[in-house]
C-alpha cells in the first residue's frame, strides 16, 4: 500500500471520527447534564434524517439548509419531551435505570411512528453534492463529509464556548459535577435540565439530517450509531466535549485500519468489543486517564 | 424500581395471579382450539411475507404479485374442482413476518394448522425461508417459497416445499459466464483479475460459490485475486474499499443489499476507483438505487431472477395489469416470481381436482406453465422442489435506462464493456 | 400467611395439572403452539427476573445465552444426543459463558453494565454470524429423528417452565435470594452487611443463564432451524427483558404474567397488527416506568387492593 493511499486512509478515518463525533453530541450533553443515557436518540437520530429529507423532497431545500432549520425545531421537540416525560423521573448524580427504561420505551414508540408515517423502505438523499470530490493533488476529499466534519467541529467548539464562557456553561458544568450543590448555588436545575435536554435532542435531530446527506435510512436507521455513540462516550470521558473528539478519533481509527488486518465481516465487532473493553478497564474513558496522570504529576 | 412496600404485596401475588391465569387461559384456549373449519366454498391459500422490518419492500412487492394473480383468478370465478364439479374462488389468509425469522415459522406453522390452508406461499430471503422450511412436511401442507434462493433449503430432503426462485449459486454461475462471453466477444481481455467483496449471509457465499465454480470449470478466462465478506449495514466501507484497491483488480464483483449498495457505491465513486466490469450482484437497477446514487449507477450490470423488459408478450401484458392493480409499474423482480408461484399453484389445484394437499403436492412435482413470465418462459419445479431457470444480465446505461444484455436472445441492447472511464 | 402462601401452591398446582391434562381436550396444533411458546417465554422471563427483578441488575443481552443454548442443543441433538442431556449441554454452555461474561462486566454498575450487555450481546452475534461450524451466517439445522410429536415438545417447555417458577421461589425464600434484594437496594449497605455483591451476582447470573440456555435449546429443537440473525438478534434480549417488566418486576408473578401476556397477545398482535407492535410496547414500557414500576402484577394488586379494601394495602401503596 503506498504512502498516498495510507494518506488518504487516514483522512478517510479522520472524517469517519468526524461523523461519529457529530452523532454523539447530543447524546453527551443529556448524559453529562442528567446522567441520563438517551437509548432514544437513535429515534431523534431518524427523525431528523427524515425531517432533512421532506424538506428537501417536497420543498426542495438544501440538506445542509435543512439541519440548520431542523436544529430548533428538534430543541423544542426535545424540551417538550423533559417536561412530558423526563421530568417526571427523578435524576441523581448517578444513571439510573429507569431513564435507560423510559428512554427505550420511547425509542420503540418512535420507530414505529416513523414506520406508520413513512413506510419501510429505504431513503436517500441525492443532490448535486453528493458525489462530489475535493481534489487536493493525490488526496480525495469527499464534500460531504467534508462538511459534517466541518459541523462537527463547530458544534464542539461551539459548545466548549458556551460550556466555558457563557453562564448557563457554567450551570451545566456545575450540574456534570453534581446535582444538589449546584442547586445550593442557586443554579435553577430544572430549567437548565430541560434546555439541556432540548439541545442534546437538538443536536441528535441535526446529526440525522446531517447522517441522511451520506446514508440511506429506514424508521430504524440509528441503532448502529447508537451503539458506536456509547463507545465514544465512554472511551472518551465527559470532562469535556473534548472527550467526544478523543473517542470518535480513536473509533473511527481502530475501525479504518483493523479493517487491513481483519478480515471485513468482523468489523462490527470492533465497536463492541472496544465499549466493552472501554468499559470495563477505562471507566473514566480517556480522558480520565489522562486527568489522573495529571493529578499525580 | 421496587421499593420496600412491596414485600407486603407479595402474598397477594400468589392469589391474584393463579386466577389470572387461569382467566386468560379460559380466554384464548377456545379462541384457538376451534381454529377455522375447513371450507367447501373457498380455497384458503396462506401468504406469509414480510411487511414490516428489513425486508419489507420486496415482501409488500411479493404480495402484490400473489394479489394479482389470486384476483385474476377470482375474476374468472376462481379454480375448477372437479371433485366437487365447481369452481370455487380463492381466498388469502396473510400474515406479516415482520422480517422475523421465529415469527416466520409461528406464522407458516398457524397458517397450516389454525387456518387450514392447502398451501403456503411465502418466505422472501432465504433466513426466513429456511425457517419456514421446516412446516411443509410437519404438517404434510405444500408451501412455495418466492423469495428464497439457497439452495441449501432444498437439499435436505423435504417433500412437499417448492420455490419459484433460481438458486444464487447460478446467480454467480451466469455472471461469470457472462463475462466469459465477452471475453469470446473480445471487448474483454482474457485472464483479467477479479475482486469479490460478498456480503457476509448465504446469498452472499452462494453467490461467491457459482462464480468460483465457472471459474473452475473455464479454466484461463479468469482469476480471484480478493474475496472477502463483509457485515450487513456498515457505516464505511474505506478499509473494505482499500483493500479491493489493493488487489488491483480488473473486475469488481460484490453480492449487496440495497442500504449497503448505496453506501459502498458512494464511497467507490469518491474514491475514484475504476474497474473494468462492476456488480453488485442482484443489484443494480432498483429506483431506489438510482434515486440514491444517479450517475454513479451507470454501467452497472446486476444478474436477476426477472426483468420487466424482457421480450415476451406476456410480461408485458403483466407489467400492464399490475401497473392497473397497484398503480405502479413492477419495480425489479419481486413481483413476478410471486405472481407465477400462484398461477403455477393454481394450475396444479386444478389438475388434482382437489383440495387434498398430498394430491396438490403431487401434482405441483409435475405442473408446467408455458406462459411463465420468467426468463425461458417455462416454469417447472425440479427434483429437489426448486425451479432452475436462467438469470438474465442486466446494465444500468446512462438516462435511466437499463437494458437487458444476456442471454442474447432475450438481449434488448449491447453489453458496454469495459465501462467507460 | 401460611394459608395465604399455601393457597398460592395450590392454585398454581392446580393450573400445571390443567396443562399436563390439556392434550385430551384436543386442542389445534396451533393452540399447542402457542403454548409452547409462551412456556418458553415465561422461562426467560423469569430467568431474567432473579437477575434483574431480585438483583437489580438490568440485562440487554440475555440473547447470548438464549442464542449459545440453542446453537448447543442444536448441535448436541444433531450428534446424537437425546433430548434431555442437550438440554443440560445448553444450559452448561451457557452458565460458563455467563461466568466470562460477568467476571469483567460486574465490575460496573447500573447503566454501564447494561449498556456493556449490549456490547456483549453484539459481539457475539457478529462473531457467529462467522463461525463455519454452525452454518455461519446461513443457520443450522437441526436433523429431524422422526416425526414431528408436537406434545412432546409441549411437555418439556412445561416441564422447563414450572422448574424455572419453582426455582424463582426457592431463590426469593432463600439468604440467596434476600442477599440479591440487598444488592438491588443498595448495593454498598449490603456489602457492609457481609454479604459478597459480586458472588452473588455472578451466581444469580449463572442460574438466570442455565435457565436461559435451556428454554433456547428447547426453541431450537421445536423450530428446526435456527440462525445468529434469529436467535442472537438484539430483539431478543429486548424482548427478554420486557416481559419481566411489564409483568411486574423483582416479583415472582410477575415475570410469569409478563411472559404469557408476550406469549399469547404478542402472537395474535402480530397476527393482527402488525404494525403496531413497536408502538404498543413501547408506551407500555413507558407508562410502567412513570406510573407504575411493579407493572402488571402492581396494577392487579392494585385493584385487587381496592376491592378487598385493606389499609395495610394502602398504607403500602403511598401511590393510591
Amino acid at each position: 500500500m503506498s504512502a498516498t493511499d495510507l494518506l488518504n486512509l487516514l483522512i478517510a478515518a479522520l472524517l469517519l471520527a468526524g461523523v461519529y463525533a457529530v452523532m454523539s453530541v447530543g447524546m453527551t450533553i443529556i448524559y453529562g447534564v442528567m446522567k441520563i443515557v438517551n437509548l432514544a436518540h437513535a429515534g431523534f437520530l431518524m427523525l431528523g434524517a427524515y425531517f432533512v429529507y421532506e424538506l428537501y423532497t417536497h420543498l426542495r431545500i438544501d440538506p445542509l439548509l435543512g439541519v440548520f432549520l431542523g436544529f430548533p425545531v428538534f430543541f423544542f421537540i426535545g424540551m417538550a419531551v423533559h417536561r412530558i416525560l423526563v421530568r417526571r423521573i427523578p435524576i441523581s448524580d448517578q444513571p439510573t435505570l429507569t431513564s435507560l427504561l423510559l428512554l427505550f420505551g420511547l425509542w420503540l414508540v418512535l420507530q414505529n411512528l416513523g414506520y406508520l408515517v413513512w413506510g419501510n423502505s429505504d431513503r436517500a438523499i441525492l443532490t448535486r453534492r453528493t458525489l462530489d470530490v475535493l481534489q487536493i493533488g493525490p488526496i480525495g476529499l469527499p464534500t460531504v463529509r467534508l462538511v459534517v466534519f466541518a459541523v462537527a467541529l463547530a458544534a464542539l467548539a461551539g459548545l466548549e464556548f458556551v460550556l466555558h464562557k457563557t453562564w448557563f456553561g457554567r450551570a451545566v458544568r456545575a450540574l456534570m459535577q453534581n446535582n444538589d450543590a449546584g442547586r445550593i448555588v442557586g443554579v435553577n436545575v430544572d430549567r437548565t435540565a430541560r434546555v439541556a435536554f432540548g439541545v442534546g435532542i437538538a443536536f441528535a435531530g441535526a446529526a440525522g439530517g446531517l447522517l441522511a446527506m451520506l446514508y440511506s435510512f429506514s424508521p430504524d436507521f440509528g441503532g448502529a450509531f447508537l451503539l458506536r455513540a456509547f463507545v465514544i462516550i465512554v472511551l472518551g470521558g465527559l470532562e469535556s466535549f473534548a472527550g467526544v473528539a478523543i473517542g470518535s478519533l480513536i473509533l473511527a481509527l481502530v475501525e479504518t485500519f483493523a479493517i487491513l488486518a481483519l478480515p471485513a465481516n468482523y468489523q462490527p465487532a470492533i465497536a463492541f468489543s472496544l465499549l466493552v473493553v472501554a468499559l470495563v478497564v477505562l471507566p473514566g474513558g480517556v480522558a480520565g486517564l489522562w486527568n489522573r496522570r495529571r493529578r499525580l504529576a | 424500581m421496587a421499593n420496600c412496600a412491596k414485600s407486603n404485596l407479595k402474598k397477594w401475588h400468589s392469589l391474584s395471579a393463579s386466577p389470572f391465569f387461569l382467566l386468560i387461559l379460559t380466554l384464548v384456549l377456545p379462541g384457538c382450539g376451534k381454529g377455522n373449519k375447513a371450507s367447501e366454498n373457498e380455497i384458503v391459500v396462506g401468504v406469509v411475507l414480510p411487511i414490516t422490518g428489513r425486508e419489507a419492500k420486496p415482501g409488500q412487492f411479493q404480495r402484490e404479485g400473489i394479489e394479482l394473480a389470486i384476483h385474476q383468478i377470482n375474476q374468472d370465478g376462481g379454480i375448477f374442482i372437479h371433485e366437487l364439479d365447481k369452481k370455487l374462488p380463492v381466498k388469502e389468509v396473510f400474515y406479516d413476518d415482520g422480517s422475523d425469522q421465529a415469527k416466520s415459522a409461528g406464522l407458516v406453522e398457524r397458517a397450516m394448522t389454525s387456518d387450514k390452508v392447502v398451501a403456503v406461499l411465502g418466505g422472501y430471503s432465504t433466513a426466513l425461508g429456511e425457517a419456514e422450511s421446516v412446516m411443509p412436511d410437519r404438517y404434510q401442507t405444500p408451501w412455495i417459497t418466492t423469495g428464497a434462493a439457497a439452495s441449501t433449503i432444498f437439499s435436505r430432503g423435504y417433500q412437499y416445499i417448492f420455490g419459484t426462485l433460481s438458486p444464487t449459486d447460478l446467480l454467480g454461475y451466469t455472471t461469470a459466464e457472462f463475462l466469459g462471453s465477452l471475453v469470446d466477444q473480445g471487448k474483454l481481455k482474457k485472464g483479467l483479475k477479479l475482486a469479490l467483496a460478498l456480503e457476509n449471509t448465504d446469498h452472499g457465499v452462494d453467490y461467491g460459490k457459482g462464480i468460483d465454480k465457472w471459474i473452475e470449470q473455464h479454466p484461463g478466462y479468469f482469476a480471484v485475486g480478493f474475496s472477502e465478506k463483509f457485515d450487513l449495514g456498515s457505516t464505511d466501507f474505506s478499509g473494505l474499499l482499500q483493500k479491493v484497491k489493493n488487489a488491483r483488480a480488473d473486475i469488481f464483483l460484490a453480492d449487496a443489499h440495497l442500504q449497503d449498495y448505496i453506501t459502498m457505491q458512494r464511497q467507490y465513486v469518491q474514491t475514484a476507483m475504476y474497474h473494468q466490469m462492476i456488480s453488485y450482484g442482484a443489484r443494480g437497477p432498483e429506483s431506489d438505487a438510482r434515486k440514491a446514487l444517479g450517475d454513479a449507477t451507470n454501467y452497472i450490470f446486476a444478474g436477476i431472477w426477472w426483468s420487466v423488459k424482457l421480450p415476451y408478450p406476456q410480461v408485458k401484458k403483466f407489467a400492464a395489469d399490475y401497473q392497473a392493480f397497484v398503480g405502479r409499474p413492477p419495480d425489479s423482480w419481486y413481483p413476478a416470481t410471486a405472481y407465477d408461484a400462484m398461477r403455477a399453484l393454481a394450475t396444479a389445484i386444478e389438475q388434482a381436482g382437489s383440495l387434498n394437499k398430498t394430491a396438490i403436492r403431487d401434482h405441483l412435482r409435475t405442473v408446467e406453465l408455458k406462459d411463465s413470465l420468467l426468463p425461458g418462459q417455462v416454469l417447472r419445479f425440479g427434483p429437489n422442489g426448486q425451479i432452475h431457470t436462467p438469470f438474465v444480465i442486466v446494465q444500468n446505461k446512462p438516462e435511466d435506462k437499463v437494458d437487458i444484455i444476456y442471454p442474447p436472445d432475450a438481449a434488448t441492447g449491447e453489453a458496454i464493456a469495459p465501462k467507460p472511464r | 400467611m401460611k394459608f395465604v402462601r399455601n393457597s398460592g401452591v395450590f392454585g398454581f398446582a392446580l393450573l400445571v395439572a390443567i396443562l399436563v391434562a390439556l392434550p385430551w381436550f384436543g386442542p389445534s396444533p396451533n393452540a399447542v403452539r402457542l403454548l409452547f411458546v409462551t412456556f418458553v417465554w415465561v422461562t426467560v422471563s423469569i430467568a431474567w427476573n432473579i437477575l434483574g427483578g431480585f438483583g437489580g441488575q438490568v440485562s440487554f443481552g440475555f440473547a447470548v445465552f438464549y442464542g449459545l443454548g440453542a446453537y448447543a442443543a442444536a448441535l448436541a441433538v444433531n450428534s446424537g444426543l437425546p433430548t434431555v442431556p442437550a438440554l443440560l449441554l445448553a444450559a452448561g454452555v451457557a452458565l460458563v459463558a455467563s461466568l466470562v461474561i460477568g467476571l469483567p462486566t460486574f465490575r460496573l454498575r447500573g447503566p454501564y453494565f447494561a449498556i456493556a450487555t449490549i456490547g456483549v450481546s453484539e459481539a457475539v452475534r457478529v462473531v457467529m454470524t462467522n463461525v463455519s461450524l454452525t452454518g455461519g451466517a446461513s443457520g443450522y439445522r437441526i436433523l429431524e429423528t422422526g416425526p414431528f410429536r408436537q406434545l412432546d415438545h409441549f411437555y418439556i417447555s412445561l416441564a422447563l417452565a414450572v422448574l424455572a417458577v419453582a426455582a424463582s421461589v426457592q431463590v426469593r425464600r432463600s439468604r440467596f435470594g434476600l442477599a440479591l434484594i440487598a444488592i438491588r437496594e443498595d448495593e454498598d449497605a449490603a456489602s457492609d452487611l457481609g454479604v459478597n455483591p459480586f458472588r452473588a451476582k455472578l451466581l444469580a447470573h449463572a442460574l438466570a443463564a442455565a435457565l436461559t440456555g435451556a428454554a433456547g435449546g428447547v426453541y431450537a429443537q421445536y423450530a428446526g432451524f435456527i440462525h445468529p440473525q434469529g436467535v442472537f438478534a438484539f430483539s431478543i434480549g429486548v424482548a427478554i427483558l420486557l416481559m419481566p417488566i411489564i409483568g411486574g418486576v423483582g416479583t415472582i408473578w410477575g415475570p410469569v404474567i409478563g411472559g404469557v401476556v408476550y406469549g399469547l397477545i404478542h402472537d395474535e398482535l402480530v397476527a393482527s397488527f402488525p404494525q403496531l407492535h413497536l408502538l404498543i410496547y413501547g408506551s407500555l414500557l413507558i407508562l410502567i416506568v412513570l406510573f407504575e414500576p411493579a407493572g402488571l402484577v402492581g396494577l392487579l394488586d392494585r385493584s385487587f387492593g381496592i376491592l378487598v379494601g385493606s389499609r395495610r394495602i394502602r398504607a403500602a401503596n403511598p401511590q393510591t
